[in-house]
């Protein structure tokens, strides 16, 4: 057994190579945001940059700060992350990390009034107030769920395009 | 201020026309990153789950093998792909016929499932299965094998497994092939087996026909029977393993009529043993709506299994036919993207007769239901389901099945707890003698995954089997003192652990495997159990390595070596004075193959030649029990065989 137990250990070894693997892309989420931005318009946003906050952690914020200094219809865009509720400020989108969807209600009463567009990286999220939630389908293509309700309140007009491509909309 | 207003609105609108192109293009982004060849087999619906969902989450513990696989080890037969899975190993049961162990546990009769294109090939006398030379493995495009529990879907041949073989003619071929096998021992041809086969696929009409036919020995080696009753027999002169398969398909829209007819021959030194089976299967299915889909089914099955002739007296010595009528229906509810519901009911009819006498033996009436539910939830999958199934001569057998599986990114689990039965079967409950009742079985098993890279995934699970009111087969005698029973006894079972290993790169690819069993200490049947150890059941593997590798030299050129390394077994090899069985240590062996195979040698061509046991070790088959009076020495293992393979494919222009 002693052979086996070599052969084992020796295959494990000479293959162990770290790559990543293949797992959920979060180029294509952190794409759709960007183009949620750029198909949605906030109520007297001419001027100034376009602010996208992460809560929480999530590989989304990576790919989004690609996206940092990039213009978007005319405003630079700015990324960053925070860790806490008391940290949000008042961003264009907040992007909420799945670790951190159990924090809906407190970030609605945060940022209540406020025209900040909240995204739900978790499915689901946009039955309980976030403006967009993420869905994978079927076919594991990744589309979006919208709260339309909830972005008229805080003033959030998005093109009929961005609307009609939702996989639901209430 | 109005024409501020317009302007603004002119260049939102006309921005968003711009644009419009831009996210129509995003629709169908890929929310996971690109599929390596390897997550492309993982990743496919496992159609013998019945579950939408893909290998790793699957409420089963999957082995998939592809006919790339196969095409490129050159496996011989069944036998040699089985023994490629953690957990499976041949072993003899009666007059040379060859059945299945798994997990460390005998499970030929009624305890794997072994269906192709659909149809079931356990017989309906007994429900064994007998393989060697049998199934057209050049045919085969995939085999999915659950590796556990099957019977709340399956009903009640698939207590410990099932094995759900798909041949290309009915999956992917639009076109002809033509194939050969040849294998050559030093002193004997070891088979020669060729086959056609011939598809169309049409969007609203498919047909697909195959005929596969072999001939071939159990052994070329010398055979002493365990009670030197015989002279020692040469068995490339005294065996045969001969087979044959015609399958017939169609398919217009909903309705899919399938027939085959299968005919297996094989013999010890003695006697010759055939299984005849003949199947029609009509199904329709029918969409209700986007979210309901009934199939209703008509299954007819006529067979002649275990038809055993002993050339020295006249006749047949056991010729019984056995028929079964079966009627289900199958209903699918999509409640919405998290929910599926598989509903069904069924009835079948079982019935012997014996043909020497043209006396009926015996009718069995079956009724089942069953139902599963599948839940997707973003923290796990969770199925329940149940099978119900009765029938006029035993009380009634309720199987529930519980699991949760989930992938999280690289990771996956997979919690299972099933019931499983074996429901007693025509011959059981003929020759019964203890009050023919279900056996029945729990099961858990654990799994956990990792993916290392898209390239390389790593399984781990375990598993722990308790089987009560075992069904035991007992024999003594022979000729006309040939007697012959079933009896239940209290338990019996086994746990271990497996390991799966696989990587699959552009020029090669390849699959460790490990895998251990252990005897339950409470095990009841005597005809199990070895002087030497409790932790082993006669004839049984406690340890199993295997090691598959592919290396593509050139696109179209691969060499294919493969290991099996087999720990100690014991087994019944000899007789004291009483003239009773008795077991001794098996050795441990190591058997290597090396397989050449090059595809479109000529555009459509494929030419294989390999080496099977390599080393000569020509590890024997023993049987897996104590046969007593009956009992039968390990059929020595054939030895080193040269395999050519050849094929040759025309497609249908689309």
């Amino acid at each position: 057994m002693n052979q086996i137990k070599i052969i084992v250990i020796a295959w494990i070894c000479m293959l162990s190579v770290s790559v990543t693997a293949q797992t959920t892309n979060y180029q294509v989420y952190a794409l759709l945001v960007v183009n949620i931005a750029r198909h949605s318009a906030w109520p007297g946003s001419t001027t100034g940059d376009m602010e996208i906050t992460v809560l929480g952690k999530s590989k989304v914020y990576d790919e989004l700060l690609k996206q940092n200094g990039k213009s978007v219809n005319g405003h630079t865009l700015k990324v960053k992350q925070v860790e806490s509720i008391t940290d949000i400020g008042q961003p264009n989108i907040l992007y909420i990390a799945d670790g951190k969807s159990g924090l809906i209600e407190k970030i609605l009463e945060a940022t209540e009034g406020k025209p900040v567009m909240v995204i739900g990286e978790r499915e689901g999220l946009f039955k309980k107030g976030a403006g967009f939630s993420f869905v994978v389908l079927e076919n594991n293509t990744l589309r979006y769920d919208i709260n339309n309700t909830e972005l008229e309140k805080r003033q959030i007009k998005l093109s009929k395009n961005l609307s009609s491509l939702a996989n639901l909309t209430i | 201020m109005l024409k501020k207003f317009a302007r603004t609105l002119l260049f939102f609108l006309s921005y968003f026309a711009i644009n419009a192109q831009d996210l129509d293009s995003l629709l169908n982004l890929n929310a996971f990153t690109e599929e390596s060849d390897l997550q492309k087999i993982l990743n496919k619906n496992v159609a013998v789950s019945t579950q939408k969902l893909a290998t790793r989450e699957t409420p089963s513990i999957i082995s998939i093998i592809t006919a790339e696989e196969i095409r490129n080890s050159g496996a011989r037969d069944i036998t040699d792909i089985l023994r490629m899975v953690p957990g499976f190993d041949v072993l003899q049961d009666l007059q040379f016929v060859m059945g299945i162990g798994l997990r460390g546990s005998w499970a030929n009769e009624g305890k794997v499932l072994v269906m192709m294109d659909g149809q079931p090939f356990n017989e309906l006398l007994y429900q064994s299965v007998a393989i060697g030379n049998r199934f057209p493995v050049d045919a085969i495009e995939r085999i999915e094998i659950i590796r556990g529990p099957g019977s709340a879907v399956y009903g009640g041949s698939a207590e410990y497994g099932v094995i759900n073989i798909i041949t290309k003619a009915t999956e992917s071929l639009n076109g002809v092939v033509v194939y050969g096998t040849a294998g050559f021992h030093a002193d004997a041809v070891g088979r020669t087996n060729g086959g056609v086969m011939a598809a169309s696929k049409g969007e609203k009409f498919s047909w697909d026909f195959s005929l596969f036919k072999g001939k071939g020995i159990v052994s070329d080696q010398k055979y002493q029977d365990l009670f030197q009753a015989s002279d020692v027999q040469d068995l490339s002169k005294t065996t045969h393993s001969d087979p044959m398969n015609i399958n017939l398909g169609l398919r217009c829209k909903g309705l899919s009529i399938r027939t085959m007819y299968d005919q297996f021959e094989t013999s010890d030194p003695s006697s010759n043993v055939s299984f005849e089976n003949y199947y029609l299967d009509v199904q329709y299915k029918l969409k209700l709506s986007q979210k309901i889909k009934l199939t209703p089914r008509l299954q007819y099955m006529r067979q002649v299994p275990w038809r055993y002739d002993y050339p020295d007296t006249p006749g047949p010595d056991f010729d019984v036919k056995a028929v079964r009528t079966l009627g289900q229906l199958d209903g699918e509810i999509d409640v919405n993207r998290k929910i599926n519901i598989n509903v069904g009911a069924l009835y079948f009819k079982d019935q012997s007769t014996d043909r020497l006498t043209d006396e009926a033996m015996l009718t069995l009436n079956n009724f089942a239901v069953y139902a599963q539910a599948l839940f997707k939830h973003r923290l796990a999958n969770a199925t329940i389901g149940f099978r119900f199934e009765k029938n006029n001569r035993y009380n009634g057998a309720f199987v529930p099945r519980l699991a949760l599986t989930k992938k999280i990114e690289n990771l996956h689990f997979k919690i299972l707890y099933s019931k499983s039965f074996r429901s007693p079967s025509l011959q059981n409950i003929q020759l019964d003698t203890t009050g023919a009742k279900p056996e029945k079985s729990n099961v858990f098993e654990f799994e956990l995954g990792y993916q290392f890279t898209p390239k390389m995934l790593l399984a781990v699970n375990t598993f722990y089997i308790s089987t009560n009111d075992i069904i035991i087969y007992g024999s003594k005698g022979e000729g006309d003192t040939f007697k012959e029973w079933y009896e239940s006894s209290s338990k019996s079972g086994s746990q271990g652990v497996e390991v799966v290993y696989s990587i699959r790169k552009k020029k090669w690819y390849g699959q460790l495997t490990y895998s251990y069993s252990q005897a339950i200490k409470d095990n009841s049947v005597g005809n199990y159990v070895v002087s030497q150890t409790r932790k082993q059941y006669a004839g049984m593997l406690a340890h199993k390595v295997t090691l598959n590798t592919n290396f593509y030299l050139t696109p179209k050129f691969s060499v294919n070596p493969t290991f099996i390394l087999g720990g100690k077994r014991y087994a019944f090899t000899e007789i004291d004075v009483d003239d009773k069985p008795v077991s001794t240590e098996l050795d441990p062996y190591v058997l290597c193959n090396v397989f050449f195979n090059y595809n479109d040698l000529l555009p459509g061509l494929t030419l294989g030649a390999g080496v099977y046991d390599l080393f000569n070790e020509r590890p024997g088959i023993p049987q897996a029990y104590n046969g007593g009076e009956g009992a039968y020495a390990p059929i020595p293992g054939r030895s080193r065989e040269y395999v050519v393979k050849l094929s040759y494919q025309i497609n249908f222009k689309k």
